[in-house]
């Protein structure tokens, strides 16, 4: 065969030989139908979902996720309450990476699913899809009784950017799970209001690391001065990677008054600590950082000694 | 110079049982990118035939039924 | 289905098709080249040939972790881009195309995310860039990397663009005028030939990889996809191309004996680092370059050796996290590697090594000459990604550089007719492949690579000597002999790594030819000629081009177009003093 078959008869001798008696023939079919990429092969690989074999329908779910649509993500829907927990979670894989808003309407019912699962998954659709209407039901969602389908629920409102969702955004950094707060947590860079900033500033103090990390560097990010303060009070984190985060939003909040402390962080035994450290005195180039600095023109570690350098430089050309 | 055969042991091997190759699947023979692999004639199932893996696994990876197991070349190990 | 002895069994049999726009190569940058071609001229035919499956082939075969050189707006510019890669190259660069790539390649990270290939976000939807180099922000990460190749299959099948898979090509078809006719390829499960006639043709054939040898000495364990033999190289060349600054080698720092990549930009942005044994970061060198690998074959092979990936001092759930990335993505075998030693990255560092020698200018800078619209000296013959000069293109220059040159070579197929060519030059090229077929004894092509291949790390190898070169040029003719006298096969799989044979020993050849013509040392490690020390800006301030005059390889210089984006004195300064730092 000099090239790969192209063409409508191919795929209707592959759906032909979908009706095979033997599970594994129609297994190989389905195999061949998803490579053609034609949009002639939804429709038999949709009715697949409901094969009598799992196998089938394992492949059916997992070939789905090759195409796009209504008429795929409906058949998925059908998979992600299949008794068979690899068929379920393949069909759940598959919508992950629809793209096409007509996608949306398939999955928009199955939120209100019985199982956690299945409205974990729909939701994870519908985070990529954007569709407006997913707002409610999103936030909706954030008071589901399960964690997994929580954190689903917040990427899909983070992804729509509502100014309306921040009432529901800022009570997610409250949850009882600490994967959602920080998704939550960074979900709320998009917005520049104050009450962000307030729920943001909270969250410093969140007892997992990893949530206090992701605040510190939205709060950097979306430049909310008021965090100045305590940005600075999280310097002395147990975590080394969460002051590595303060320090550099304190450096793009151009924090003076937090210079001292900042330079504690230039002797810590971490290197990158050091190095993070020594960029954000040159971003905020205050001279009273000249001392601090000038001792580390020698550090052992290169990266360290170019941010050294750079900040005095940064310095030099503030005061001179 | 005549020919010998040097005995290696392969990197990649294939469950017989799982392996649906008499059924029409050629899946993993076709995605390799060094096409090494075969259905053997014996058998009817897939098989290693050439010692040149790249350890790359797209072959493990796209095979429906999780027939395909790879190993690090033994040299690499 | 065709069952298996029938496979690999040698058949007779030539046949000719024709297209417009032929790509040779179904990696990254070829079904991007075929895809904007068709684009371009819906009515035209686009033929897309590869060795391998389309499916699977290439560099990213089983996925990728990452852009490395993503330039997006808000967090690089293409004057910026731009000027670290001259920098990082040693000024030898040719602006206009890496500033075109810098401008366009956004453009395909939104068609690439079209296309169903995802790439990391925040958690409001936006791309998550991160900062790796020291200046410039360029690293997009991939979390669904492994997604890569399904989704351009599907969009070549959906775009009707006809596949060749499993056809190698050996030889382009060049006509009286020396422009591009087609090319020549023969089937590697049953050894028939195709010719396929084309008004146009592509080259996106990948790295060199299958130069040096792996420390390991497993001929197949190499960095780049080993199917990537060099035939780009060597067809480009025996059609009368030009080749640029092969003396500027690939060399890569790695996982060692597992020789895959080694992930600092997975690691990076996660606060990991390349440490000495001391646990101290010892690069000095702001971006990927000969010069990054120069301090690090200096760490390796100094007291403070050897050189290790450092993720120990992460939180657990870091080190996991990266764990979880770089096992599953781009080498996934990478994480029963690792299981085999016993090697967690959280609690112990990982040993790295510098790869075998390759051309390769995803990561580095030589390959087949091409202008800002990747045409190469040759009418009507374009090439594109790791095989093509343009500097550090990595996979987002593979798509970005395959997408323009697949527009301009629609163009130049629209405006002409077929060239005609020699039929005695098809005859003649099936006698030079089949001829291992011939012959009842002999040696068998493993062997003779492996021969190259370990003379290629023995007298090749950076530092580069003079005298070790003449007697590396002295061997690859013998064994260019041994194998057109004894070289024999069995079956037509064989075949292929036969023909492979001879774009490797003409890659070594080149390699050796162009290295000893630039009398400098240039780009760190990838060309220190250790009897040249230095650098000699008077002379050597150039390209050095490579290609076949009157049957004889013949290397020239040619100027450095002039800078688009000037750099000044002291930005070119600083990197220079850096260097001196790091080598004092
Ligand atoms: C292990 C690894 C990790 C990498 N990681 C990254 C990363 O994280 N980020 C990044 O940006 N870049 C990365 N790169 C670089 C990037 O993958 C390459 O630069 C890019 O994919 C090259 O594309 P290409 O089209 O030139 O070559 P390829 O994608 O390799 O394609 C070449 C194709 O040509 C075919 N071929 C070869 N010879 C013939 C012949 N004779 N006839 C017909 N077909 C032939 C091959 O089978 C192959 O399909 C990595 C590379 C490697 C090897
Ligand atoms: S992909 Fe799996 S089932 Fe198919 S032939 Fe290979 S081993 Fe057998
Ligand atoms: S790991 Fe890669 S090279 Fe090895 S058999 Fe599988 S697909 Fe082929």
């Amino acid at each position: 065969m000099m090239f790969e078959p192209v063409g409508d008869d191919e795929v209707e001798l592959l759906i032909e030989r979908l009706a095979d008696g033997d599970p594994e023939v129609r297994r190989v079919a389905l195999i061949e139908l998803a490579n053609t990429a034609q949009p002639e092969a939804v429709a038999p690989i949709a009715k697949a979902v409901e094969d009598p074999d799992a196998g089938v329908r394992l492949q059916a779910a997992i070939s789905l996720g090759e195409f796009d649509g209504f008429e795929a993500a409906e058949a998925l829907g059908i998979a992600l309450v299949d008794a068979d927990a690899r068929v379920a979670q393949a069909a759940s894989d598959s919508i992950a990476e629809l793209k096409a808003p007509e996608a949306a309407a398939a999955l928009l019912p199955l939120v209100e699913h019985v199982s956690g699962f299945v409205r974990a998954s729909a939701l994870r659709g519908l985070k990529a899809l954007r569709h407006p209407e997913a707002l409610a039901i999103g936030v909706k969602a954030m008071k589901d009784p399960e964690p997994g389908v929580r954190a689903q629920a917040v990427g899909v409102v983070g992804y729509l950017k509502a100014e309306e969702s921040l009432p529901a955004l800022i009570a997610a950094c409250r949850d009882a799970d600490a994967e959602v707060r920080r998704t939550a947590a960074g979900a709320l860079a998009f917005s520049k209001s104050p009450h962000a900033a307030d729920a943001l500033i909270g969250v410093l103090a969140d007892e997992g690391w990893a949530v206090r990390e992701c605040a510190a560097e939205t709060l950097g990010k979306s430049r909310f001065d008021q965090a100045r303060g305590p940005l600075a009070g999280l310097l002395d984190d147990d975590v080394w990677q969460v002051r590595v985060k303060a320090i550099r939003s304190l450096g793009q909040l151009k924090a003076k008054e937090a210079v001292d402390r900042i330079a504690q962080s230039l002797h810590h035994e971490v290197s990158n600590l050091r190095k993070e450290a020594a960029a954000a005195l040159g971003e905020i180039a205050d001279p009273a950082a000249l001392p601090h600095l000038e001792a580390l023109v020698n550090d052992p570690d290169p990266d360290v000694r170019k941010n050294v350098r750079w900040a005095l430089s940064r310095i030099g050309a503030a005061t001179g | 110079m005549p020919l010998a055969n040097t005995p290696t042991s392969v990197p990649v091997l294939v469950d017989a049982e799982k392996c649906i190759a008499d059924k029409g699947c050629t899946v993993c023979v076709d995605v390799c990118p060094l096409d090494v692999l075969r259905i053997s004639e014996d058998t009817g199932k897939a098989y290693m035939k050439y010692d040149e893996c790249w350890y790359c696994m797209p072959c493990e990876a796209d095979c429906p039924t999780n027939a395909v197991t790879v190993t690090i070349p033994y040299l690499l190990r | 289905m065709q069952s298996d002895a029938r496979m690999d069994e040698i058949r007779d049999g030539l046949s000719e098709v024709e297209c417009d726009v032929l790509v040779l190569g179904g990696g990254t940058a070829g079904p991007m080249a075929a895809l904007r071609a068709k684009k371009k001229n819906p009515k035209a035919t686009v033929i897309l040939l590869e060795k391998a499956n389309v499916k699977r082939s290439g560099a990213i075969s089983m996925g990728m972790d990452g852009l490395n050189n993503a330039v997006i707006p808000g967090y690089a510019t293409p004057e910026q881009y731009t000027k670290e890669i001259t920098i990082a190259n040693d000024g030898i660069v040719d602006q206009a195309a890496v500033y075109k790539y810098a401008e366009n390649c956004y453009d395909i990270i939104q068609e690439l995310d079209r296309f169903g290939i995802r790439f990391q976000k925040d958690e409001n939807g936006e791309y998550d860039v991160k900062k790796v180099h020291h200046l410039g922000t360029y690293v997009l990460p991939m979390p669904n990397g492994e997604t890569v190749k399904k989704a351009l299959y599907r969009q070549l099948r959906r775009e009707r663009i006809l596949i060749s898979n499993r056809y190698m090509a050996t030889r382009l078809l060049t006509g009286p005028t020396g422009r591009v006719a087609g090319v020549i390829a023969f089937n590697t499960r049953t050894a028939e030939f195709i010719v396929v006639k084309a008004k146009a043709v592509i080259m996106c054939m990948g790295a060199a990889g299958r130069l040096g040898l792996p420390v390991s000495g497993y001929l197949y364990g190499t960095y780049e996809n080993p199917t990537n033999s060099g035939e780009g190289y060597a067809m480009a060349y025996h059609a009368g191309a030009a080749l640029a600054n092969l003396e500027c080698f690939q060399i890569n720092p790695l996982i060692k004996d597992y020789n895959g990549p080694s992930c600092a930009y997975v690691a990076g942005p996660f606060g990991g680092y390349t440490a000495n044994s001391r646990d101290e970061r010892f690069i000095e060198c702001d971006y990927w370059s000969g010069q990054m690998m120069q301090e690090f074959y200096q760490e390796l092979v100094s007291g403070k050796g050897p050189v290790y990936l450092k993720l120990n001092h992460l939180q657990p759930e870091t080190a996991e996290h990266i764990e979880d990335i770089l096992h599953k993505v781009e080498r996934p075998s990478r994480g029963r590697f690792h299981e085999n030693r016993g090697t967690r990255y959280a609690q112990s560092m990982i040993e790295m090594h510098i790869s075998e020698i390759g051309f390769c200018s995803g990561h580095s800078a030589s390959g087949v000459f091409v202008d800002d619209f990747a045409r190469t000296t040759v009418p009507g013959l374009y090439a594109a990604g790791d095989m093509a000069s343009v500097p550090h293109n990595y996979m987002l220059g593979a798509f970005t550089n395959g997408a323009i040159a697949g527009e301009d070579a629609m163009g130049f197929a629209d405006g002409h007719d077929f060239e005609s060519f020699d039929a005695g030059d098809v005859a003649a090229e099936q006698t030079r492949i089949m001829a291992p077929t011939t012959r009842e004894d002999g040696l068998p092509p493993n062997q003779i690579e492996y021969k190259v291949r370990r003379f290629v790390n023995d007298y090749l190898q950076p530092p580069k000597v003079t005298a070790k070169y003449e007697i590396a040029q002295r061997r690859f003719a013998e064994i260019r002999q041994d194998a057109e006298e004894r070289m024999m096969v069995r079956d037509a799989h064989e075949l292929m790594r036969a023909a492979e044979v001879w774009s490797i020993l003409d890659c070594a050849d080149m390699a050796a030819y162009a290295s000893l013509y630039r009398t400098e040392s240039r780009w760190g490690l990838y060309h220190m000629r250790a009897d040249y020390p230095e650098r000699d800006e008077d002379n050597w301030r150039c390209h050095v081009l490579l290609s076949k005059k009157d049957g004889e390889m013949h290397c020239e210089k040619r100027d450095v177009a002039p800078y688009i984006v000037p750099i000044s004195d002291e930005e070119m300064g600083a990197y220079y003093r850096q260097r001196i730092t790091a080598t004092a």
